[in-house]
């Protein structure tokens, strides 16, 4: 085992280098290096052309970005590793390191808690559903959960952000705390302040990856409840409840597990609608507003750490599996 | 009466088991229209088709029509019961006039219920092109002159709403059909290759669709559609969109018809074709990727869905297509500012159309997936 967990961390690495060329070649595919465009940008604010040269040929030397491309790539990554330095972002005058880390955190614990509670909600449904096949709640379910995964998920957040605006005129969006909560320490006040705030966000991205697991567990444990030992385990007199929670939900639930790395960019995807659309400071607006920008350091390292989370959480997707379910071939 | 059978008695005939040489077309067709909800996915499909083709037709003015003095009007409604309460029997509406708050300036729409204007079906309206060099000016539905009929409200532009929705399909639709097939292409070839040639050829490929999987694809899109220039003409907008989206797209076919080719490969028909001598652009494409074609289209309709809520998406941010070109996202763009919204939730109407489509694609798609292999049984 072992073996086969080294072989896909090294296959991870690989991976994680591929992803750091193509969001490489994303930063310097637009024309015009980046201090040009930074030099541009000063000169559009009305900074006279001396100070605005000089202000690029600093960054040219600061990112070297005079040296040939490769050697460049290699810097970005080495800054990366070593200093935590992403680039240079001219639209907040910092490096992208930090509005990396400042945010990072609140795109994790948003995509996490959605993933946790889609997780939970979406299997408990599927073994609800799935003794009563074909029956009312299970097209009732089924019904829902086509809309749920049709539905926009932009769409919902607008709709969502009207009711709550609007007509509710609620203040508790577009930001994760209440203004006295902002510099609190953490307490359960705090939480419940939090939770109350970022509850749609959660329950948007939350519904399409509910539909999923609700039809992947759905599907599974029929697939399970129509095996031989569970006949046996009802012919031996077992209550149905017995045999459904002890004998084919452990049995079904692997699936889900290996399933997860597959709904994870599912619902990051999500969270990233959902905090465009009601502004959260995740790193979902961050990345939009750079994009409108062409502040071309945030969307290249952003895209890196997307790309790079989901690599990660396929990875534990997958040791996870190789430690709960020994039928795992490892070659 | 002999009982020797003439050959034109043995024709009209019913020959036993004459129910098995159905063609597969008729099997999957049979098995097809079993199911409700894949029936239901057809029609909507096939509808927002027919709205997105002859949109000009059920428009009831000129799609193109700007008229910046009716901006933002509500919905009309239809009416069957005028302001005396006295019941008509043929459907009316009622026009809108504008009245300004003297404090905020803000502009209040109510129906000038002086005059009612019954709804005509098939009317002469405006001329239009139909299908780009028919010209007509027939009309679904219409009122007389002097009387608008807005059903969705209008937009920012004093745009009908409606006939603009059904518009924008033909870009939605034909954006995502376009990219599918794109990605359809890429993904059968790199499957085939994987799949028939094996070795290390396939140990690339599949190394590469993994790395291609592994990208998250929303951002990347993100990213990418943001880079088109701006100045880009349509033309080229349209397809450097569809590229994009396809680019990410065919990971899940290419795997898919790899294992079909993969399992088809050694079967006995293809060693025969082999041994006879023939080619492997023959085989590949007399014996393998037919057999997979089911399976292809299976995918197309399911791949389709996503690339719609992604281009509506982008273009609803803005970073997607621009005007001329109309797309149901981009109908979307002005509920970005809340206020819009709130004075004018009719905006949001195009969501209809996009859950529709999607929803349409994804019965059509789970159906066609049950029937695609009709020799299976349920």
């Amino acid at each position: 085992m072992l073996n086969y967990l080294l072989r896909r961390l090294i296959i991870a690495v690989f991976l994680l280098i591929g992803i750091g060329i193509v969001s490489f070649i994303v930063i310097k595919l637009p024309p015009g290096d980046f201090a040009s465009r930074y030099r541009q940008f000063l000169l559009d604010r009305g900074s006279p052309q001396v100070e605005a040269d000089r202000a690029a040929q600093m960054l040219r030397e600061r990112y070297d970005l005079d040296k040939p491309v490769p050697v460049q790539f290699f810097l970005w990554v080495k800054g990366m590793v070593t200093e935590g330095k992403f680039g240079y972002s001219f639209a907040y005058r910092k490096d992208v390191g930090e509005l990396v880390a400042e945010r990072l955190p609140k795109t994790l614990l948003l995509a996490l808690l959605c993933h946790f509670i889609s997780t939970v909600v979406g299997v408990g449904l599927g073994i609800f559903v799935a003794p009563r096949k074909y029956g009312f709640w299970d097209n009732f379910w089924a019904i829902l959960a086509f809309i749920f995964t049709s539905v926009p998920r932009f769409s919902i957040a607008i709709i969502l952000l009207y009711v709550l605006v609007i007509k509710l005129h609620q203040p508790s969006i577009s930001s994760f705390f209440s203004p006295e909560f902002v510099i609190a320490p953490w307490s359960l006040e705090r939480v419940i302040d939090m939770l109350r705030h970022i509850w749609p966000a959660v329950l948007i991205a939350g519904l399409g990856g509910v539909a999923r697991n609700l039809r992947v567990m759905r599907g599974n444990l029929l697939d399970v409840l129509g095996a031989q030992y569970v006949q046996t385990a009802r012919s031996k007199g077992l209550k149905e409840r017995v045999v459904i929670m002890k004998h084919a939900v452990p049995n079904a639930l692997h699936t889900i597990v290996a399933y997860q790395g597959t709904v994870l960019p599912y619902m990051m995807q999500g969270e990233l609608e959902a905090a465009i659309v009601l502004g959260l400071p995740t790193m979902g607006p961050l990345f939009y507003e750079s994009l409108v920008n062409q502040d071309i350091y945030i969307s290249g390292s952003l895209l890196l750490m997307y790309g790079a989370l989901i690599l990660v959480g396929n990875l534990l997707a997958d040791i996870f599996l190789a430690v709960l379910d020994p039928r795992i071939r490892y070659s | 009466m002999s009982d020797e059978i003439t050959p034109a008695a043995a024709a009209s005939q019913p020959i036993a088991g004459h129910m098995q040489n159905e063609s597969y077309f008729q099997l999957v067709w049979r098995r097809f229209r079993r199911s409700k909800a894949s029936l239901v996915g057809g029609c909507l499909v096939l509808t927002l088709i027919t709205l997105a083709v002859f949109a000009d037709f059920f428009c009831p003015t000129s799609i193109y029509h700007i008229d910046l003095k009716s901006t933002f009007i509500p919905p009309q409604r239809v009416h069957f019961i005028d302001k005396d309460g006295q019941f008509h029997l043929w459907p009316f509406v009622y026009n809108y006039t504008y009245t300004l708050n003297p404090k905020t300036f803000q502009v209040y729409w109510a129906e000038d219920e002086s005059k009612p204007y019954e709804i005509k079906f098939f009317v002469t309206g405006s001329e239009y092109k139909l299908l780009g060099f028919i010209p007509a000016n027939l009309h679904l539905f219409g009122v007389e002159e002097g009387g608008t009929i807005y059903l969705l409200g209008t937009d920012k532009m004093g745009r009908d709403l409606w006939g603009k929705a059904c518009e924008a399909g033909r870009i939605s639709l034909t954006m995502s059909l376009f990219g599918t097939l794109i990605s359809i292409a890429v993904g059968s070839i790199l499957g085939v290759a994987s799949g028939y040639y094996g070795g290390w050829i396939d140990n690339v490929l599949q190394r590469f669709t993994e790395f291609v999987a592994a990208f998250p694809n929303l951002p990347l899109w993100m990213a990418l559609a943001a880079l088109v220039p701006k100045t880009a003409d349509s033309f080229s907008v349209f397809v450097i969109m569809s590229c994009i989206f396809a680019l990410l797209s065919w990971t899940v076919l290419a795997r898919e018809v790899r294992g079909k080719v993969l399992a088809m490969r050694s079967t006995d028909f293809v060693l025969a074709a082999k041994e006879m001598g023939a080619s492997d652009a023959r085989i590949i494409f007399r014996h393998l990727y037919p057999n997979t074609l089911s399976h292809v289209i299976v995918i197309l309709t399911l791949t389709i869905p996503g690339v719609i809520l992604a281009e509506s998406f982008l273009s609803f941010l803005g970073i997607g297509i621009s005007e001329p070109l109309i797309s149901w996202g981009l109908l979307m763009r002005n509920t970005q500012d809340i206020q819009t919204l709130g004075q004018n939730s009719w905006i949001l109407s195009p969501i209809a159309f996009i859950v529709a489509a999607v929803l349409g694609f994804n019965f059509l798609g789970d159906g066609l997936r049950d029937a695609a292999d009709p020799y299976a049984t349920m």
